[in-house]
Order: C-alpha cells, then sequence, then structure tokens
C-alpha cells in the first residue's frame, strides 16, 4: 500500500482512487470504513508530503522568508514574494472544502464504485485540458520547433495571476474526491492558466506540501488512538516517500515535453474497467 | 482611499475569523462539524484561524502606502 501510494500519489492517477479499488478488486484485508483506514492513508500522504518537502528543501526555506518579508511588508517585490502569496491563495479553497466536507467525503472513502466512477472522470478531465491547450498552443506557439520550443512560450509558476490560483485551489479542492488526482486537476488548472508542463507539475506538487502535511498532522491523534500495528504503518510511510521521490523526479523530467494525456487515457481506461469488475464480479 | 476602505472591511473579516476560530475552538459552534458531541473542533478553529491571518495579509497589501 505505501508503495501504491506514494507511486501513484504524484502520477496524476489519483492515490486514493487507486488506494480504495485496489484492496476491494484483490480482495486485501484492508476495511475501508475501517476508523483507521483514513489516518493510515494520510501517514502515507505525510510520506509523500515528506519527500515533496526533501526535493524542494531550498526552495521552500526560500519561500517561508518570502512569505513572511511579503506579508509583513505588504508588498511584493520578487519572484519568490509572489509565488508564495500565490500559494496561499491556491491553499485556501481545498483547505475550506477538505475541513466542511470531512464527514461527507470521508463516508465517499468507504465505495469503491464512487472511486471508480470519479477515476473515470479524472481521466476525462486531464483528456479535455489537454484538447484545450492545444488549441492554445496552435494560437500562441506559431513558429516553434520543437516540443520544448512550443512550451516555453508559456508561463512560469510565478508569473501567473491570483484569480489563475485561486482557480488551480478550487481545482485541487476536486481531488478530495476519491478517485480524482490531485496532481491530475492541478496540472490541468494550471495548464488552463497557461503554464508550461513542467512549471503546472512543480506549481501541483508546491501547492500539495502544506494541505497533505496539515491533513496528516491533523490526523494523526485519530491515528494514534485507533489500536493499530504502528510499525507497519510507519514502514509503508516510508515506503510511500521513497515511491514519492523517484515519482516527483521521473514526472519533473517527463514534463519537459510531455502531455497528460497517457494518464488520462490510464484513469479513463482503469476507471471504466473497475466499475466493469464492480458490477458483474460473483 | 479605496485601498484603505477594502483594508478596513479585510481587517473587521479577521476579527469575525478570529472569533469563529475561538467559538469552534471551544466547542460553542457546532456547524458543519463532523461530530456535533466532540466539546472542541481543533481542525475548523485552524481552518479559520488561518483566514483570518490570510485577511490581514490581505488588508497590509490593500491599504494606500504613504510616499517617502
Amino acid at each position: 500500500m505505501g508503495l501504491l501510494q506514494g507511486a501513484t500519489e504524484l502520477f496524476p492517477v489519483s492515490s486514493l482512487g487507486h488506494a480504495v479499488l485496489v484492496p476491494s478488486l484483490l480482495h486485501w484485508s484492508f476495511k475501508q470504513s475501517d476508523p483507521s483506514f483514513v489516518p493510515f492513508l494520510v501517514l502515507l500522504h505525510l510520506g509523500t508530503a515528506g519527500a515533496l518537502l526533501f526535493i524542494y528543501r531550498a526552495q521552500w526555506v526560500e519561500l517561508v522568508r518570502s512569505f513572511f518579508t511579503a506579508a509583513l511588508r505588504g508588498n511584493i517585490e520578487t519572484p519568490s514574494e509572489r509565488l508564495s502569496m500565490l500559494l496561499l491563495v491556491g491553499t485556501i479553497p481545498a483547505g475550506i472544502l477538505g475541513v466542511f466536507l470531512e464527514h461527507e467525503l470521508k463516508s465517499l472513502f468507504a465505495s469503491p464504485t464512487a472511486a471508480a466512477s470519479f477515476l473515470t472522470v479524472n481521466g476525462f478531465l486531464m483528456l479535455g485540458a489537454e484538447v484545450l491547450r492545444r488549441r492554445a498552443e496552435r494560437l500562441a506557439a506559431a513558429g516553434a520547433q520543437t516540443r520544448i520550443e512550443q512550451e516555453e512560450r508559456f508561463a512560469v509558476a510565478e508569473q501567473i495571476s491570483f484569480k489563475a490560483a485561486a482557480l488551480v485551489g478550487a481545482c485541487q479542492a476536486l481531488a478530495l474526491l476519491p478517485g480524482i488526482s490531485r496532481s491530475g486537476v492541478t496540472i490541468g488548472g494550471g495548464l488552463m492558466a497557461g503554464l508550461r508542463h513542467q512549471e503546472a507539475a512543480r506549481f501541483s506538487f508546491l501547492l500539495a506540501t502544506p494541505i497533505i502535511a496539515a491533513a496528516g498532522v491533523l490526523e494523526i491523534p485519530q491515528l494514534l488512538s485507533n489500536p493499530v500495528p504502528l510499525g507497519e504503518y510507519l514502514a509503508a510511510a516510508a515506503l510511500a516517500g521513497i515511491a514519492a521521490y523517484l515519482s516527483a523526479r521521473f514526472l519533473l523530467r517527463y514534463f519537459r515535453s510531455g502531455r497528460l494525456d497517457p494518464y488520462g487515457w490510464y484513469c479513463a481506461g482503469a476507471g471504466i474497467l473497475s466499475l466493469a469488475l464492480l458490477t458483474f464480479r460473483p | 482611499m479605496r485601498g484603505n476602505t477594502l483594508a478596513m472591511a479585510l481587517v473587521v473579516l479577521a476579527v469575525v475569523f478570529a472569533v469563529v476560530a475561538g467559538l469552534y475552538a471551544v466547542g460553542v459552534l457546532q456547524f458543519l462539524v463532523s461530530d456535533p458531541h466532540a466539546s472542541h473542533h481543533y481542525t475548523h478553529a485552524i481552518l479559520f484561524g488561518v483566514l483570518a491571518i490570510a485577511s490581514l495579509i490581505g488588508a497590509n497589501f490593500a491599504r494606500s502606502k504613504g510616499t517617502a
């Protein structure tokens, strides 16, 4: 489960959807309605957040410093200060929806059918984002010779508007639904905001870190209050972190010229197949 | 001038958020909580605390800056 969650968390294929679907399809002994299931997933997310913090450790130090400098000064002067404020604006929508809809969403976690349906929707959302992006590329990137030149016509994360950051944040809130990929919808949202693929991935990873870490920290008391094999859970979290680190390295390289299409087709196909298996299995 | 009005509105909003955070923390507010019987709702309190801080930052950005 740790490897599965870590590998699928940053790939735009919905880790939560897989964490709900795979044990159900393979008849693993996880009880998704168990009170310790969500805290267990959150602990795995903490492993992922740790990997993201490690990858962007220098940038986070700079972002935190820039955030306080800009907040106290009341003015944005550097790209790093702007990015820190964009991340704040992008984090708020998912935070509000996560806190207020927590109970309703937890009941959805128990339903593999809902996860399979949302996974299918996730696939089509990413494919739709790429269709719109190709249209924008045709308008903006006339004369570009290579795919990398084509990408360079688009913005870096520090350049997007606050409205666009709020839009990407709202997309992140969709990921509270099992089956909807956080990275998928935020990368898709980033593309809509005019970011390069690689920058959309970077913004998505930076945006994910505070909310994953906060959700993890808030769920730790619930995890500890249940009789759970904590050692095994922590080992799973460490594996999730390692898998997430390798995934992030791969994806940042892939999105220099790669697109969301393969992940979109995978999610749509896996979602439809899972729905069929869940409906027709004996 | 318009910036100062917006800044003032954001400060008022920050105060409201801070009060709501306090009410959730002591368990007086039970609106949209997963466990109505819990005596404290720290998650909600932290969220409104963050919103209060964000509003104060917004107010600091919105206020008119005097030129030296």
